[in-house]
């Protein structure tokens, strides 16, 4: 095992993915001789040279795009977005490209490509640093979607995600990247973290807490703070929104029969308004009270202290909703 | 009068394509461009006649130099993304007329299983990338298949993506070649500059003179040639070739011809309204069919009857691909569902 933080997590499984395969390689933009932005691939370069650690022009449709190319010859491309917010630029490269690409091609072709980036909220990033757009993919035919919350899941997810054969959208929460720590397995042990697995992260009798990212923190240290109140939450870590793993979810709720789920993104429309369909369409009967979503405002995350304070969830908002369901 | 077109390079004069190819080339020619143009006739009978009742036919009228032009001097291993004017590349570059048809009445054995329409096909086996509805996407993706060959250790792999001078205004097509132009991949983008996209002039679509100006700004070779007269096409290709595959990056060949047809089938009265009829009769009278036989006849190689219009069993040839395709079987329901992830890796739950 090795104590990591969770940034280094993730270097670790691109380091070690890259070493184990020749077909995978990287491209981004300033992700060669600089090491990213955020230094997640630092060493690479030098390592693995330009051709497989490839600085891209500022060109996001390109960057995916040439990912979607080399997948259809038999490639595995990890693009990275400097701000995952940039994949606006490329959505059609991951919507219409990618993500139809096995289904044009009579089941020929899968593209197997990651396009991972940092995430999220709570560090000033304004409103093109720090959005949650995981509802635009989750509601994508053909792509999948990844967001873990601890070191070892993300070690392992994104081993997962660069050996499926699918277009995955890897979302990593920046407010985590050096603030977790963590352990990882070794190198050897060739780990990884099936994609579409949920994990219960605590367990708890009252509430089910149904959530992902940054957010799986927050309702850790809501949860703490509930025990002593005597009220008792398990704390479902999605891990990854697509494919959803409702078997976890439904399990939980028919324990508790009571629902919150807790998302980063505005919450009209986001990925909790699904879950909660679903919980409606497969468990009502199991069900002591409405569900409840706790989420961001229907607004641009800004930047001033207070305003994204006002915007985005806080544990005091997951406490307040909380107490209200228990009491229900 | 003679339509043999010499070009000058470092004040060379290279041979017309007649002395560098043989007989049964020029002959091979002749009969794809007649293929090009019997199969959009083919497939706008059966549409005017209710055989095939689903979808739309582009027409190619007028622009089979480019087709035939483009891809004759390719390398087998070499790629090509056809778009929606250039279905008998689909069968120059190694798919069967049948699935080509199959592919336009959406049946099962369909290279897209019935899932996709008329172009938005290929098959990486033979080299040939799918494009979609998004034109300019497609100049982007072509950067991936050449990444992949230079991953390879096969740098000398030609992609021809091809694009319409509408799609040139998109951001992808910008995106795609400057990614390109930076990196020396072996790409070259033939620009079908038919004039229209749909109903917009190309002035309303690109500020320069002529589009291969573009080229400029990537620092890239691009040529402006006549589209619709074969040899001009046939050389453009072969020198843009040897200068992509000798690693000196992508080249931009324009070909400009003119979109006789409408934008599509349902298009054919609106496109005479939208346009000047006295332009579309005028381009009517450049067929590049007709000035490839006058080629061929002023080359001395061949007599009349040698180049019958059209040569006698390409029809039958097409025909009996679209009896095929009416008769093979239409999709299961149930497979609207197929082919949307694969889980072959095991990583899934």
């Amino acid at each position: 095992m090795r104590e990591v933080t969770f940034l280094e997590a993730i270097r670790a499984a691109l380091w070690e993915e890259m070493e184990r395969d020749p077909n995978v390689f990287l491209i981004g933009e300033d992700i060669g001789r600089m090491g990213g932005a955020f230094g997640v691939t630092e060493g690479f370069y030098e390592r693995f040279g330009p051709d497989r650690v490839v600085d891209a022009p500022i060109s996001e449709t390109a960057i995916i795009a040439t990912c979607v190319g080399a997948a259809a010859a038999g490639k595995r491309g990890v693009a990275e977005m400097q701000f995952i917010d940039f994949i606006s630029y490329g959505f059609d490269q991951v919507v219409n490209v990618a993500g139809t690409y096995l289904y044009r091609s009579g089941g020929k072709t899968p593209i197997p490509i990651v396009v991972r980036g940092p995430s999220g909220g709570y560090v000033g990033g304004s409103l093109y640093h720090s959005q949650q757009f995981e509802a635009w993919f989750f509601h994508t035919p053909g792509v999948k979607v990844v967001q873990p919350a601890f070191p070892d899941d993300a070690y392992g997810l994104m081993k997962a995600a660069i050996r499926d054969n699918n277009p995955v959208v890897f979302y990593e929460h920046k407010f985590l990247y050096r603030r977790i720590k963590g352990h990882i397995p070794d190198a050897h042990e060739d780990y990884i973290v099936k994609l579409g697995s949920a994990r219960i992260r605590r367990y708890g009798e009252d509430i089910t807490v149904i959530t992902y990212g940054a957010m799986v923190h927050f309702a850790l240290e809501a949860a703490q703070h509930l025990e002593k109140e005597g009220i008792s939450l398990e704390v479902i870590d999605l891990r990854t929104i697509k494919p959803l793993d409702m078997n976890t979810i439904l399990e939980s709720v028919r324990k508790t029969s009571k629902v919150l789920i807790v998302y980063e993104a505005p919450k009209t429309g986001g990925v909790g308004a699904e879950i909660s369909a679903r919980i409606t369409e497969q468990a009502f009967e199991w069900l002591d009270a409405p569900i409840m979503r706790v989420a961001a405002k229907d607004a641009f995350v800004p930047f001033a202290e207070p305003l994204e304070k006002f915007v985005l969830p806080s544990v005091e908002d997951i406490v307040f909703t909380a107490r209200e369901l228990a009491a229900y | 009068m003679s339509t043999t077109r010499t070009r000058r390079k470092n004040g060379q004069q290279t041979v017309a394509p007649h002395e560098r190819l043989e007989k049964s080339d020029l002959i091979e020619i002749y009969r794809r461009l007649w293929f090009a143009r019997l199969f959009d006739e083919a497939l706008y009978d059966a549409k005017k006649k209710g055989r095939l009742r689903r979808g739309n036919v582009y027409g190619s009228r007028g622009q089979e130099a480019i087709m035939v032009g483009t891809t004759y001097p390719l390398r087998p291993d070499d790629f090509v993304s056809p778009i929606h004017r250039d279905m008998p590349v689909f069968v120059f570059r190694g798919m069967t007329v049948e699935q080509v048809m199959c592919q336009v009445w959406g049946k099962a054995e369909a290279p897209t299983r019935g899932k996709d329409s008329w172009s938005h096909m290929g098959d990486m086996n033979l080299g040939i990338v799918h494009s979609t509805s998004m034109l300019g996407s497609t100049i982007a993706v072509a950067c991936g298949v050449l990444w992949a060959q230079r991953l390879d250790g096969r740098r000398d792999r030609v992609l021809v993506a091809y694009t319409g001078e509408g799609a040139t205004a998109t951001g992808p097509f910008h995106e795609g070649l400057n990614f390109a132009a930076v990196h020396k991949l072996p790409l070259i983008v033939v620009v079908e500059n038919n004039q229209y996209a749909y109903s917009t002039p190309v002035e309303l679509e690109v500020p320069t003179k002529t589009v291969a100006e573009r080229a400029l700004g990537y620092g890239i070779p691009g040529y402006s040639i006549d589209g619709n007269d074969f040899n001009a096409v046939y050389d453009t290709m072969c020198e843009a070739l040897a200068h992509a595959r000798a690693g000196n990056g992508p080249v931009i060949v324009e070909c400009v011809t003119y979109r006789i047809q409408g934008h599509a089938d349902h298009d054919e009265t609106r496109a005479r309204n939208y346009r000047p009829v006295a332009e579309i009769e005028m381009w009517e009278k450049r067929d590049p069919l007709t000035r490839y036989r006058q080629y061929l006849l002023s080359t001395g190689q061949f007599e009349e009857a040698e180049l019958p219009e059209p040569p006698a069993d390409i029809k039958e040839r097409i025909e009996r691909a679209i009896a095929y395709a009416i008769s093979s079987p239409d999709p299961e329901p149930h497979t609207a569902l197929e082919d949307i992830y694969d889980e072959s890796a095991g990583v899934s739950l």
